[in-house]
């Protein structure tokens, strides 16, 4: 049993724009799956289709086995999702916004209390726990939303470029915080610009490129298949923008100075 | 209790602590803004007009106060609430959570419901100690501002959904609402008016629920008590069976 099934996924919105053309994707449990592509290219699309925030208009959904689309109590309740831009209710604290998470998804009292607890501490929030979410740091936010992803202890956690616009400094903490997360059994899928963050990351990453798969693989894979040395030139080779090309940046500045 | 009962229980509560931390606004206002009317046309206008069909006109006024509290409470209370997370995006939390339309769409009624029927119990409540406010057909009462409540708490779930800025809210509560709230027959008997005027109250589906809520605490109508009963009962079901659609569709609710 696949973590996530994506099989041949459309998506059409009602202004006739094509945002997934029959996507297929397949991720085993316990992986970090890294999904690529330029601004656009169906990315948050397919994430919004997997949690219910969007409805597809063609193929299926399967979480760990369940419907994701028609059926999707079973399949939401093993979702967790970061999303890209931050959504924090203004009128709960930080503790509020974990407690409520929990509850939507059926966890008792106690037990929201308890992790509750454990991710404030783990996150570093303890001391903003009664703060209402607007007063916090953008870099409390993020930390805040990521808790809240896995509040319920979901098994598949989805990231929408959760570092994305975050300092060097917390752009290594979600890391560490991720890969500890991964350990403890959780699939990731994550959706990133950031090369290196995928690569360091991730145990397989696909390609999308206007609503479509275009490449899937490691990254030595997806290197080799576009014949160039990294999973950066790979990307740049696949929207088409080989000239920015560190490589060939570092050769042309070799030749001026010849 | 099973997940769903929790999972349900969280939804509303959510919408409770809503307008339950800004009290003063949400609660503390309508109070206020209550006790004004009372005071103006129970107290000076009162002082003159006396009587309405046999009644005090300030036991003839407080009914329909007491069910514009209710009605306006619950609608805006909804629709701001809906509006806000859209905004804010916090939506998507209970949207991607295992939370059925149905569980959703009633925890979003009972919100803006719960607020309204506070605000009414406590004008109430100061009513029957000011002025002895009496209750003639609580079987009657309670169904009808339990219809009233639950109607407007729908009006106002649809209205969030379809808006999709703060002037789409305020537009339909000062243009569509008040007035007809206000030419329903909350300060007046509609006999008053003058043709075609008392013709035209009776196509106000407001002018109803007035009268209904009129005769559950003062035992007046002008109006056919199960007919109206009939008529809002009907009207409540097909807003929340039109709703149910729109939260099962993800009509501007998921992309």
């Amino acid at each position: 049993m696949k973590a996530l099934h994506i099989d041949n996924l459309q998506k059409r919105y009602p202004t006739g724009v094509e945002a997934l053309r029959g996507v297929s994707i397949d991720i085993e449990p316990g992986a970090i799956y890294g999904l690529l592509g330029p601004n656009g290219a169906g990315k948050s699309t397919l994430i919004h289709c997997t949690t219910g925030l969007a409805q597809p208009t063609g193929g299926s959904i399967e979480v760990f086995g369940h419907d994701a689309i028609d059926n999707y109590a079973e399949a939401r309740q093993a979702v967790g999702l970061a999303p890209q831009e931050p959504n924090l209710d203004w009128f709960l604290t930080a503790e509020e916004t974990l407690d409520y998470h929990a509850g939507y998804f059926g966890m008792p009292k106690r037990e929201r209390r308890e992790r509750a607890r454990e991710l404030l501490e783990t996150f570093s929030l303890t001391e903003k726990r009664d703060e209402r979410t607007r007063t916090l740091s953008g870099g409390m936010k993020r930390r805040l939303i990521l808790a809240r992803a896995i509040m319920h202890r979901p098994r598949l956690l989805i990231l929408d470029e959760p570092t994305a616009g975050v300092d060097v400094e917390l752009r290594l903490e979600l890391w560490h915080y991720v890969q500890k997360i991964n350990q403890e059994g959780t699939t990731i899928l994550l959706t990133t610009h950031y090369l290196e963050e995928a690569e360091q990351l991730c145990d397989r990453i696909a390609f999308i490129a206007e609503g479509q798969i275009v490449a899937e693989g490691t990254s030595d894979e997806l290197a080799a298949r576009f014949d160039v040395p990294n999973l950066e030139d790979a990307y740049l080779a696949l929207v088409g923008r080989k000239e920015l090309s560190r490589s060939h940046i570092e050769l042309t500045a070799d030749e001026v100075e010849a | 209790m099973s997940a769903a009962q929790i999972r349900f229980a969280t939804l509303w509560r959510r919408e409770c602590n809503r307008f339950m931390k800004i009290k003063k606004q949400t609660i503390g206002a309508p109070m206020l803004e209550t006790f004004l009317y009372i005071t103006v046309f129970g107290a000076a206008l009162g002082s003159r007009i006396k009587h309405l069909h046999g009644i005090d006109y300030i036991l003839f006024v407080i009914p329909g106060l007491i069910m514009m509290a209710f009605s306006t409470n619950a609608f805006s209370n909804n629709s701001s609430s809906i509006l806000q997370q859209k905004f804010q995006g916090a939506i998507q939390d209970q949207l991607s959570s295992p939370a059925s339309p149905v569980e959703l769409l009633l925890a979003f009624s009972l919100g803006g419901f719960m607020r309204g029927l506070a605000v009414a119990t406590l004008t109430f409540i100061v009513s029957v100690i000011l002025v002895g406010l009496p209750v003639e057909h609580v079987l009657v009462l309670i169904p009808s501002l339990f219809l009233v409540g639950f109607f407007f708490s729908q009006l106002g779930v649809l209205i969030g959904v379809r808006a999709e800025q703060f002037d789409d809210v305020a537009f339909a509560q000062t243009f569509v609402l008040q007035p007809l709230i206000f030419l329903g027959g909350v300060f007046y008997s509609a006999a008053l008016l003058p043709q075609p005027f008392e013709t035209l109250t009776r196509f106000d589906p407001i002018f109803y629920m007035i009268n209904l809520v009129r005769y559950g605490f003062v035992g007046f109508t002008e109006v056919s008590i199960p007919l109206s009963l009939l008529a809002l009962t009907a009207a409540t079901t097909a807003l929340f069976l039109f709703n149910l659609r729109l939260f099962s569709r993800g009509y501007r609710l998921r992309a």
